[in-house]
């Protein structure tokens, strides 16, 4: 019994019940407008930085305070690093895919950048990426970063990066010795070379960009099981032995009617969801914390949907349409 | 060594491992549970009063591994008279009527570590259903008592 975790997840269980649940988020999709939507806010436990950004259209300045705080405040109540480490790894290469592209493109894109949230400090990035030294940097990333460097294309930067991203999530979650993390990542790997399968099904992108683009680490051989030219519900059928199955049949029968992989996306964060939802039953172990992590940004996610809708104006319907479940 | 009866070494060996194991069960479960109760409280000051009491349920294992120890020492006039003259089997009699609470006990401590650190979180989640957080606690306390039960009328029966 792994013994480290357990200060953290009592304070963990007090601040899932913080998180906003189904009434909440139902009363921000069904508020009149934007100004009532964000209203909602102020009752919970994004109150604090409401009064730091009152106007509606500031939401996502709202947004990015609430994270930054949920993953500093995980980061000191933790023993050790590892975990949180594991999780910001997103946002590292997220800042280093911006500063590339800005790079090649000479042009200022800051206000992308999510800074202190990460693992590596911003200025290190930005050093590294203006002298073209990544030495510094974690070995996975510094291969990519150099092999994106030696032949410049603006896909593969993402390419790149995402590769060397999902190489190190799942070696982490090997090296915490956890099965239910390896679990996560390799489904969430999956899930993410479908929608890439269909995508490059789409452009009619050759076998070989297929290969380059699928992310290592799934549980699923796509490439043997799939091929470019099946139709989508040859596709739905190969994958019907899968853990996938229905989230695949779903996602496929609304992508063939609209075109779009909303739906699919949609009903891939539930699957995750619902995957994660297993850590509210560990007692000793460190799934409850990652368990709330996720489930905040599924929150962030959920108020973005809404907050977009609602200034937008799209009816409550369609805004419904788009959300996700909730973790509690 | 020490004028004793090697009779009388395996009774104190007995004795010696019902506080010891029973001990430690309660204190790492103790330990544990308090850790919970300590991140259930620094976000909640006001959960104090039930937490402390889950906190509280696994010690009584430590306490009935003291007993039965305390126990031994009296029924061999270690405390309270003169050393008996324990033959071997009297001595080993003695050792393995503390067994039950010294592995029963610390099996359990730990078994009811976990259940009450379940309950702290529940109470974390609903302060209002604490009551029953420390019912599915005190419902693991039924083989704790048993053991020492078991440990205490053995005892009783070993003639000196």
């Amino acid at each position: 019994m792994s013994d480290q975790y357990i200060y953290a997840v009592g304070r963990i269980r007090v601040m899932e019940t913080r998180l906003l649940d189904a009434a909440k988020i139902n009363r921000m999709a069904e508020a009149p407008d934007a100004e009532e939507a964000f209203k909602v806010l102020g009752e919970t436990e994004y109150a604090a930085h409401l009064a730091d950004f009152q106007d509606v259209n500031r939401f996502e300045e709202v947004l990015a305070a609430e994270q930054r705080r949920v993953y500093l405040e995980l980061r000191k109540m933790l023993p050790d690093s590892a975990l949180i480490d594991l999780f910001a790894y997103q946002f590292d290469y997220h800042n280093l895919k911006v500063l590339l592209k800005a790079a090649r493109l000479k042009e200022n894109r800051d206000d992308l950048l999510i800074p202190d949230v990460g693992n590596i400090p911003l200025e290190e990035l930005v050093m590294a990426v203006s002298s073209g030294d990544y030495s510094q940097l974690p070995e996975r990333m510094r291969t990519a970063a150099e092999k994106i460097t030696a032949d410049f294309q603006p896909y593969l930067v993402d390419l790149w990066l995402d590769r060397a991203l999902y190489e190190e999530l799942l070696a982490g979650a090997k090296r915490l010795r956890s099965a239910f993390l390896q679990g996560y990542f390799t489904a969430l790997t999956d899930l993410l070379n479908i929608k890439t399968f269909i995508r490059v099904k789409r452009l009619k992108g050759s076998a070989d960009f297929l290969a380059a683009a699928l992310l290592p680490g799934g549980k699923l051989d796509l490439l043997n099981l799939l091929s470019l030219e099946d139709t989508l519900e040859e596709m739905a059928e190969r994958l019907a032995d899968t853990p996938y199955a229905q989230v695949v049949a779903e996602g496929l029968a609304s992508y063939q009617q609209t075109e779009t992989l909303t739906r699919y996306e949609k009903l891939v964060d539930n699957y995750l969801l619902d995957y994660i939802k297993q850590a509210k039953y560990t007692v000793i172990g460190f799934e409850p914390v990652v368990g709330y992590l996720l489930a905040k940004e599924n929150e962030l996610k959920l108020i973005r949907i809404i907050m977009v809708g609602k200034i937008n104006q799209l009816p409550v319907a369609e805004i419904r349409e788009r959300l996700r479940d909730v973790y509690v | 060594m020490l004028g004793l009866d090697s009779g009388l070494l395996y009774a104190i060996f007995g004795a010696a491992l019902a506080v010891l194991l029973a001990g430690i069960g309660s204190a790492i479960s103790v330990g544990r549970v308090g850790q919970a109760a300590a991140g259930v409280v620094s976000e909640d000051p006001d959960k104090f009063g039930s937490t402390l009491i889950l906190q509280a349920l696994p010690g009584t294992q430590g306490i009935y591994g003291l007993l039965v120890g305390f126990l031994v020492l009296q029924r061999t006039g270690l405390i309270g008279g003169a050393p008996a003259a324990l033959t071997v089997e009297q001595g080993l009699a003695f050792f393995f009527a503390c067994l039950p609470i010294a592995i029963g006990g610390m099996v359990s401590a730990f078994a009811q570590g976990k259940t009450a650190i379940s309950g702290v979180h529940l109470v974390a989640k609903r302060p209002e259903e604490s009551g029953k957080a420390i019912i599915f606690a005190v419902m693991v306390e039924t083989y704790a008592v048993l053991s020492l039960l078991m440990s205490i009328l053995t005892l009783f029966g070993i003639q000196v």
